[in-house]
């Protein structure tokens, strides 16, 4: 992925595999045991000084104003080691990219210069699920001073570990759903316990049960799903990036550890049976690297088709890393299904990076639907 | 028509009719009482997922992520309370004597609500089969009543079956690979009996067996020449708990490290060794893989219905999932797409329990139970007062001359074609349905989106169980190249299997 990259995101891929390297390799095991043992808010608060929650976001608003490129380069390093942060770098941005969509450039100015801490810097919100499709929104009450949230939204992700969360509500007016900024320190906000889920533990989600809540409208009421389609056009190559990047590292576990174990008199790299496992998972993960660079540099440039470029990326790619980390598991055999060894993790970390952004189906369903409406097929 | 010598010549080129169709033969040949067997034993087993798998499946598995090292006794003490752990148990050793064709029904029950729950069950008979495999008569009937008492005193004694080494797991189960493995486990004769010394791990419910069936080696430098086989209680000098592993599902059963620190293990303990099989007409390697593959065309099998459990409970949730949901605008289960997806996964789980039942007739036919499924011998257990057999089976049991004319039986009458069979359909079902059960967990969690990868929806449960059983009782790998060197390699006789 890094064939033609500028000099700035060579520094940027490096400093991502560095910290990688030097934050979640070690602990890995350990983090990865949330709920049942604490966050690595430390390691939240360095991502945060690193900019990793800032790549995309404008100069205006605190960020690093890159494009897509880089933060798929950033999320390829960290999630081969441990996806978990990938999902935090990636809930995030797509809540940054929604208000930029819907103009709300100011808000993120305003929230740039609040206190540093990554409670106040980052967004909370409900990544695995499209609002238009599985219908989690809350309803939305208007008067006087604004508008009022009552309802639940589930699993809204780094819920219980930040202070803001975007949230989808229906209003009285329009058909179609808003988004809003809700303070989840504010009265009315019911915050459930951690939601225990298949990966991705040390990102996780709670589900919110709003009574009155207080919420900003961000952009215009009723085009939500305008701005998440929008949103989702740019950075669906961002989660083919990590998918890209949990199975690097599920085929750099299985390959080192094929070189060691012996079975039947031999080492095992050695049964050409197995070699054709990784012969499998190193094709995937080279296709899926000239996928996502390919889009990435399509969405960068607005080429003609960019945005179905980077949803095929991630439908793909998403289900490459399925396979393949299946196959890094097994590769490792009994090891492999242990969590003294990282490969059951990724296994589920990438089950779970396919199921961002909603259902694969309705996104293929999605994708079929704009070539029906006359965009070109490739 | 084709004569009848024609015809015979015609079906026995290869595939031969009866590798291909085996329940053609069964269907004739087995009691019917089977049938009804099997019916009352997925009734309660139907029963038991109702009114204790379900409602504690998740909490259990809770449990286990919080506290890796928690025991699970509370549900083991519940399935020996319902007579899990004896209902397969030969009624000459003690048991209920329910015919073995239905114990795999049973457990594609338990698995499609909890795998975890299914293999705390199953595995049982996983040991079982290692202790029975050596037709030690003696040493069968006396671990055999001590699981009968378990259940009536209420404190449950089970059985683990230990084969797996840290350094020989595919090994382990295959004489071919044995003979160049690094398998650790000696067993050093001394007076009197054996000193055992190595370490076995993955042991499917290590920490709650109170017998352990373990396979070890005479000379470690020529193990598939000197494998020998001993039964051994927790309590005994030199056992040696170490720890459960942390797995990513099934968390429910254990999975124990054990190891044998200077274990005496006296000779009346010892189920199977070179010294018993002398009189017997296959050579020590030949008779070890015979013992392998008695226990693994029993198990293997089971494995597969644990798939087909996997697949079913995959497809329940992802259709209750389906039926609740509305999709833009619209109940799931009334998009077209999703009615095609839920039609694929129920073939799955069809197609995985075809397997596994194609073997049970082929087990039931020619396995080393065969002779409890001949017509006269079926109704005439059956009919047999087990308060009769208590009072003479102890004594028979422990008879030089008894065991012995088991062994002449069945170790040595099994046909070499007959063996081929069973272990290659075994490894067949082993394969097959274990990837067809991950795939319908897989597309389960898919269809389900943001609800499929919640702990408390079941479905990503089920993902995380059925991993685990394309990898136990031999890698799927393993058992692709065990059903060429079967059912492949008899009609390629250039092939070489396992000498690449």
């Amino acid at each position: 992925m890094k064939a033609d990259v500028s000099e700035e995101l060579k520094l940027l891929d490096e400093m991502a595999r560095d910290f990688a390297a030097k934050e979640l390799v070690d602990e890995r095991e350990e983090h990865d045991r949330f709920p049942f043992a604490p966050l690595y808010d430390s390691v939240l608060s360095k991502a945060l000084e690193v900019g990793f929650f800032a790549v995309m976001l404008p100069e205006e608003a605190g960020g690093s104003a890159e494009p897509v490129s880089a933060l798929c380069l950033v999320l390829d390093e960290i999630c081969q080691a441990d996806a978990s942060l990938g999902a935090t770098i990636f809930t995030n941005a797509l809540a940054q990219e929604i208000i930029r969509q819907a103009g709300g450039a100011s808000l993120l100015a305003e929230m740039a210069s609040e206190d540093g801490s990554f409670q106040q810097s980052l967004i909370a919100f409900p990544s695995y699920n499209n609002p238009g499709e599985v219908d989690h929104c809350a309803r939305a009450a208007r008067d006087a001073g604004g508008y009022e949230l009552s309802g639940d939204v589930p699993y809204v992700v780094l819920g219980g570990v930040v202070n803001r969360a975007l949230l989808p509500a229906k209003t009285e007016g329009p058909d179609g759903y808003s988004f809003f900024l809700v303070d989840l320190k504010s009265q009315g906000v019911e915050v459930s316990e951690p939601v225990l889920s298949l990966g991705m533990h040390s990102c996780p989600a709670v589900d919110l049960a709003l009574g009155g809540v207080i919420g900003t409208l961000v952009g215009t009421e009723g085009e939500g799903s305008a701005y998440y389609e929008a949103a989702v056009d740019r950075l669906s190559v961002a989660a083919a990036a990590m998918a890209a990047g949990t199975m690097k590292g599920s085929f750099t576990g299985a390959f080192e550890y094929s070189k060691e174990r012996e079975q039947g008199g031999r080492h095992i790299v050695d049964w050409s049976g197995l070699r054709i496992i990784l012969a499998d998972m190193a094709v995937k993960a080279r296709a899926a690297d000239m996928l996502v660079e390919k889009a990435a540099g399509a969405v960068d440039r607005e080429e003609p088709g960019w945005q179905q470029q980077s949803r095929a990326a991630a439908l793909v790619v998403g289900g490459m890393a399925t396979d393949a980390t299946t196959d890094g598991i097994q590769a490792l055999g009994g090891y492999g299904y242990m969590k003294d060894y990282p490969q059951e993790k990724r296994f589920r970390d990438a089950k779970q990076i396919q199921s961002l952004l909603g259902i694969t189906h309705m996104r293929r369903l999605e994708f079929i639907q704009r070539v029906v409406d006359g965009e070109a097929a490739w | 028509m084709i004569e009848g010598l024609t015809s015979s010549t015609l079906l026995e080129k290869h595939p031969r009719l009866e590798d291909i169709m085996c329940s053609l033969d069964t269907v004739g040949k087995m009691p019917s009482g089977v049938s009804g067997e099997i019916r009352q034993a997925v009734a309660l087993a139907r029963r038991f997922n109702e009114s204790v798998a379900r409602p504690y499946a998740l909490e259990l598995d809770r449990k286990m992520h919080e506290d890796p090292t928690y025991v699970p006794w509370d549900i083991v003490k519940e399935i020996n309370r319902w007579g899990f752990y004896t209902n397969w148990i030969p009624k000459i050793y003690g048991g209920r004597g329910w015919n073995l064709g239905s114990l795999i029904p049973v457990v594609e029950e338990l698995c499609s609500e909890c795998a975890g729950i299914g293999n705390l069950m199953g595995v049982e008979y996983f040991g079982m089969s290692v202790l029975f495999a050596g037709w030690n008569t003696r040493i069968t009937d006396k671990v055999c009543r001590d699981v009968v008492a378990g259940e009536k005193s209420g404190e449950p004694c089970l059985i683990a079956g230990l084969v797996t080494e840290p350094g020989a797991g595919t090994d382990a189960e295959e004489t071919e690979l044995l003979h160049k493995a690094r398998v650790r486990c000696l067993a050093r004769k001394v007076d009197g009996g054996y000193v055992v010394n190595g370490t076995k791990v993955f042991i499917s419910n290590g920490h709650v067996s109170t017998w352990h069936i373990s396979t070890a080696f005479e000379d470690t430098s020529r193990p598939a020449d000197t494998m020998m086989c001993f039964a051994v209680r927790n309590d005994a000098k030199g056992f040696v708990y170490g720890r459960m592993e942390k797995k990513m599902g099934q968390k429910g059963c254990p999975a124990s490290e054990i190891i044998f620190e200077d274990c005496f293990i006296p000779d009346e303990d010892v189920i199977i060794n070179a010294e018993q099989i002398k009189k017997l007409k296959h050579s020590p390697r030949e008779t070890a893989q015979q013992v392998i593959d008695f226990v693994v065309t029993l198990t293997r099998p089971g494995v597969g219905a644990m798939g087909a459990g996997v697949a079913r409970g995959a497809f329940q949730e992802a259709l209750a999932f389906a039926r609740e949901t509305e999709v833009r605008g619209k109940l799931l289960v009334n998009h077209e797409w999703a009615q095609c997806l839920l039609a694929e996964m129920y073939a799955n789980a069809a197609l995985a329990r075809l397997t596994y039942m194609e073997c049970n007739h082929i087990t039931g036919l020619y396995g080393m139970a065969a002779l409890l499924n001949l017509k006269p011998m079926y109704y005439y257990m059956k009919m047999m007062p087990t308060a009769l057999l208590d009072r003479v089976m102890p004594f028979a049991n422990r008879l030089a001359a008894v065991q012995q004319a088991f062994r002449k039986i069945i170790m040595d009458r099994q046909k070499e074609e007959d063996a081929l069979r069973a272990s290659g359909w075994a490894s067949l079902s082993k394969f097959a349905a274990t990837d067809l059960g991950i795939k319908n967990c897989h597309l389960a969690v898919e269809l389900m989106g943001e609800a499929g990868i919640r702990h408390d929806m079941r479905a990503e449960k089920f993902l995380r169980d059925s991993k685990l059983l394309q990898i136990y009782e031999g890698t799927n790998q393993l058992n692709r190249l065990n059903l060429f060197k079967c059912l492949v390699a008899p009609a390629a006789p250039e092939a070489l299997v396992f000498e690449e």
